[in-house]
């Protein structure tokens, strides 16, 4: 199996420098997926978050399937789906149907979930995700195996715990777009030790997710990207508590935007070339899957554009 | 009058199968074209499906939702989304529920925010463990339309029985009658008494679908529907 690229991570946010209505950004996101089919990706992403001012996407597999009404051989999946915070029966009726009628083309990615407020607004307590996840992903995995046709279920992880959860079980997995190379080998490395114990044989490749940007003039693009990103940083940071107790929360966001490049250390940005070489090594660590995020927040659609196409060629060089 | 086609069972059709019923809607001159999920089969999808449907047809596209079982905002999102997705042509169909979770569910599409005390739900929760939480939350996105057609099952929608008066509608939107695909326009009229109703005909093929759309649409749409026109 060869080198298969993702485009993502399409969040249908109405940011605030742009706060464009959301039946655009929809009629915007099926264009670009309609562009990702005509440049040969295998799939679509969406990520998933619920009652967020700017309008997160909060229902991955409806959007979905408006993707697969719109294209004919392209994939769409969830990047990531949070799913103790959903009914698994629900998600498990909703994802064999929409696979089946979008005729095999349905990716499910799940992950825990971390605002308090989703989580309550659905009358679930967060600090019972874990037992939640624990509970459905077994049933899911086995609706997923029992679908005609079946669907993929990746498991997303950023620790070694979420990796051995997902090893148990033999579940490929999804990476987070945070980790190093040497913290995807610890991550594997828990993960094949976890499946061992529990006398399963894994599945050999997994998925990962990525920033990726690719351009052909570094300094016009990042001069463009970096208050996207810093916006993006923001959002995130927001969501969770400064570290420091005594840290009032505006300052602590503030700090966090200043603070980009320690988040964005992993991304990919450079020349379809570069970009290339850099992807391959992931592939090497076995994952045969990369959802390159290159859509942060809402880009300007020209410098989306771009980026997209860009990454159309790294593709057709890492897909043999 | 309104046609609708429909509900197709996504629990027994094949893409290929939705696609052909759903051209044929168009080509019928339906107003709208209906899917229905069944959980008790195992087959969800209902609004995801209409979605779907969206993309391969410029009428209107409806889903028959098996609603109760699960909490009210995985319903409210599912429909703002594919409503969004669709540019405001989704329209829905409860099956179950109760009233305080249809009422949950309309306060969200129209955009409240949130403090809802029932009997049964609470929204926002504020259990103990997940603090701090506003203490008011929204539906975001919001469904395209200022409010989605929502038509439910068993409180105020009626099954259509031949020879049957149909009951005056009480809600906002004109009331709904599921009718069989081979069903006569006089027999419809005479059970409605002519009052506004949105007949959706459960044809099961393109060909029963382009019939049922020859038989009904002119009588329906138009009283005083020449007979020379339907000799055609």
């Amino acid at each position: 199996m060869s080198l298969r690229l993702g485009l993502g991570v399409f969040g249908m946010q109405s940011v605030p420098q742009r706060p464009e209505h959301h039946v655009k950004l929809y009629a915007d996101l099926l264009e670009d997926a309609e562009l990702a089919e005509s440049l040969g990706f295998d799939s679509i992403w969406l990520s998933e978050h619920h009652f967020w001012f700017d309008g997160y996407c909060p229902a991955d597999i409806a959007a979905a399937g408006a993707i697969l009404g719109r294209t004919k051989k392209l994939r769409a999946g969830t990047a990531v789906m949070l799913l103790p915070m959903h009914s698994v029966e629900k998600v498990a009726a909703d994802a064999a149907t929409i696979n089946r009628i979008g005729e095999g083309r349905l990716v499910l990615g799940v992950a825990l979930g971390y605002r308090d407020v989703e989580f309550d607004g659905f009358g679930v307590r967060r600090k019972d995700r874990g037992r939640l996840m624990d509970s459905m992903l077994p049933r899911l995995a086995e609706a997923s195996r029992a679908a005609d046709p079946s669907y993929p279920v990746y498991v997303g992880v950023g620790t070694a715990v979420a990796a051995q959860r997902a090893g148990r079980l033999g579940l490929p997995l999804f990476a987070d777009s945070t980790m190093n190379v040497g913290e995807l080998q610890e991550m594997l490395a828990a993960y094949n030790e976890a499946a061992a114990t529990a006398g399963i044989k894994p599945p050999a490749k997994h998925a990962l997710q990525r920033d990726v940007f690719v351009t052909d003039d570094r300094e016009r693009d990042w001069a463009e990207l970096l208050p996207e990103l810093r916006y993006m940083r923001r959002q995130y940071g927001s969501w969770s508590a400064p570290q420091e107790a005594a840290e009032p929360v505006d300052a602590y966001v503030e700090r966090l935007s200043g603070d980009i490049e320690a988040k964005l250390k992993n991304l990919v940005m450079g020349s379809a070339d570069e970009v290339a070489g850099e992807l391959r090594r992931f592939e090497a660590l076995g994952f045969d899957l990369i959802v390159c995020r290159s859509q942060f927040g809402n880009l300007p659609r020209p410098l989306l554009r771009r980026a997209v196409e860009g990454l159309g060629r790294v593709r057709a060089m890492v897909e043999r | 009058m309104r046609l609708g086609l429909g509900p197709i069972a996504l629990a027994r059709t094949t893409r290929a199968e939705l696609e052909a019923l759903a051209r044929a809607a168009v080509a019928a001159s339906f107003d709208a074209v209906w899917v229905a999920e069944s959980r008790a089969e195992g087959v969800g999808g209902g609004l995801a499906a209409a979605a779907l449907l969206s993309q391969l047809v410029p009428i209107r596209v409806g889903a028959v939702v098996d609603f109760g079982d699960h909490h009210p905002l995985y319903t409210a999102e599912d429909i703002a989304v594919a409503d969004i997705a669709s540019q405001g042509r989704i329209e829905v169909l409860l099956r179950g529920g109760t009233e305080e979770q249809v009422r949950l569910l309309v306060e969200a599409l129209g955009g409240a925010h949130l403090r809802f005390e029932g009997a049964t739900l609470r929204v926002p929760a504020r259990l103990e463990a997940n603090q701090p939480v506003p203490d008011a939350i929204a539906l975001n996105p919001r469904p395209l339309q200022p409010a989605v057609p929502l038509w439910v099952e068993g409180i105020d929608a009626v099954r259509w029985r031949k020879g049957a008066a149909a009951p005056p509608t009480s809600g906002r939107w004109p009331v709904m009658l599921l009718c069989p695909g081979d069903v006569a326009a006089e027999d419809l009229l005479a059970a409605t008494g002519g009052a506004a109703t949105y007949f959706l005909v459960n044809a099961t093929s393109p060909q029963d679908a382009i019939a049922a759309g020859r038989r009904l649409v002119g009588p329906l749409r138009m009283p005083d529907f020449p007979d020379w026109v339907r000799r055609q």
